[in-house]
């Protein structure tokens, strides 16, 4: 089975998205044939746009921006739908994060997704929304489905079997196994802080205004 | 002071925000926009504004000196045109890195102390309402996130449809 991989966080570096697809591969048996692009380098030449109507199962990995699918994204979703009509079915899944902790806050993203298949006369397989995406690659290394990591390890189990054989499957949206208002007091002292250190910012520097 | 935000062509935008009032900023596309790197530089290397340099990194300075953001945008798969969404993209630094809980859900907590008005304007031929709809709940999630004290939403055929609407004389 020919699998694309789109990988639609604009980051340079490592990324949440990254980390959803390398524990959706881990799931996918051997034997397919699995190519992932990177959105990262800001132009639609980067998604090999024929390559990937050759597909059978297209995996978009993406962040929540604004409430919905990133604008570069966008513009690849619009290319790729003047491709029409594809001589092939091929089934769409989606793993979309983003960095509040509730994972249902990516239900809008999940239903473009749909419009867009609709759109493109693609097939709707399955999406997962994450929530707390940031915290993801703190706790990457606790196995799949083992505490603050069940939830998502269920997910992604569900998923690629799904994906797998080719089948649709319900919405899910998961949030980490772990009390949420412990998740907000570390995003500032493990996440926000640090970083701003890094840049040589004093705390109070972060609620500067610009006026 | 209203801000605009918008994905007409130069052309029509010259004939339809030919009478309008000084005070509004036009956020216009230039064709230069550069997108939303993930970096959070806006909050935790130059807090308040965008580490990109291409014109649109102050959107956060911007919105907090607006009072009502129109925008004006093709409806796509039930949102945004990419420009329009770049722009948003490009604004979050207008809140806080910082979270709270709102109606039980997570946000970000307010820079600027201030609400803002919102009117979206959607165009496009043949809107469908399962569109519409995934749309709406759109403008009302950014509406919390953003700090909206009030919103609306309408949908146009074509853009022609722009003329007629009072706000943006
Ligand atoms: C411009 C921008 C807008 C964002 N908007 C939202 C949002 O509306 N809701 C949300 O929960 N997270 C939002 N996030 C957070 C990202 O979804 C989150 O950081 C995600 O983990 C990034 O994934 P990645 O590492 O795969 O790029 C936003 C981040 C950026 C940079």
């Amino acid at each position: 089975m020919k699998i694309s991989v789109i990988n639609g966080s604009p980051k340079k570096g490592k990324s949440t998205s990254e980390l959803m697809i390398k524990y959706i591969s881990s799931q996918v048996g051997e034997g397919n044939d699995v190519s992932i692009y990177g959105i990262n380098k800001g132009a639609v030449k980067y998604v090999n746009l024929k390559d990937i109507k050759n597909s059978d199962v297209l995996l978009f990995a993406f962040p929540l921006y604004v409430d919905s699918i990133p604008s570069h994204l966008l513009q690849i979703l619009i290319e790729l739908e003047k491709q029409k009509p594809f001589s092939k079915e091929i089934m769409v899944y989606c793993i979309i994060n983003n960095g509040f902790f509730e994972g249902e806050q990516n239900h809008i993203a999940i239903k473009q997704m749909k419009l867009w298949c609709d759109a493109t006369g693609l097939k709707w397989g399955q999406a997962i929304g994450v929530g707390a995406g940031e915290m993801m690659s703190f706790i990457a290394d606790i196995p799949l489905g083992h505490g603050p990591n069940k939830n998502i390890g269920i997910a992604i189990k569900r998923l690629s079997n799904n994906l797998m054989n080719k089948k649709s499957g319900e919405d899910i949206f998961v949030s980490p196994n772990w009390p949420r208002f412990l998740w907000k007091i570390q995003a500032s002292f493990f996440f926000w802080h640090p970083r701003a250190r890094k840049n040589g910012l004093k705390i109070r520097h972060l609620k500067r205004k610009q006026i | 002071m209203n801000v605009i935000i918008h994905d007409l062509s130069t052309k029509e935008s010259e004939t339809l925000f030919t009478g309008l009032k000084s005070e509004t900023k036009l956020i216009s596309n230039n064709g230069q926009i550069k997108n939303c790197i993930g970096c959070f530089g806006c909050w935790i290397k130059t807090p308040g504004k965008c580490i990109l340099k291409d014109n649109y990194e102050k959107m956060g300075e911007i919105l907090s000196l607006a009072d009502k953001v129109i925008i004006i945008s093709r409806c796509c798969y039930g949102g945004y045109s990419p420009f329009v969404k770049n722009v948003l993209d490009r604004s979050i630094s207008y809140l806080l890195p910082y979270f709270k809980i709102k109606q039980n859900e997570t946000h970000h907590r307010q820079r600027y102390k201030k609400d803002l008005l919102l009117s979206v304007y959607f165009y496009g031929k043949n809107i469908s309402k399962k569109e519409a709809e995934i749309a709406e709940s759109l403008v009302k999630a950014n509406s919390i996130n953003f700090y909206v004290s009030k919103y609306n939403v309408s949908f146009l055929d074509s853009s022609e449809e722009l003329y007629n609407i009072a706000e943006i004389q």
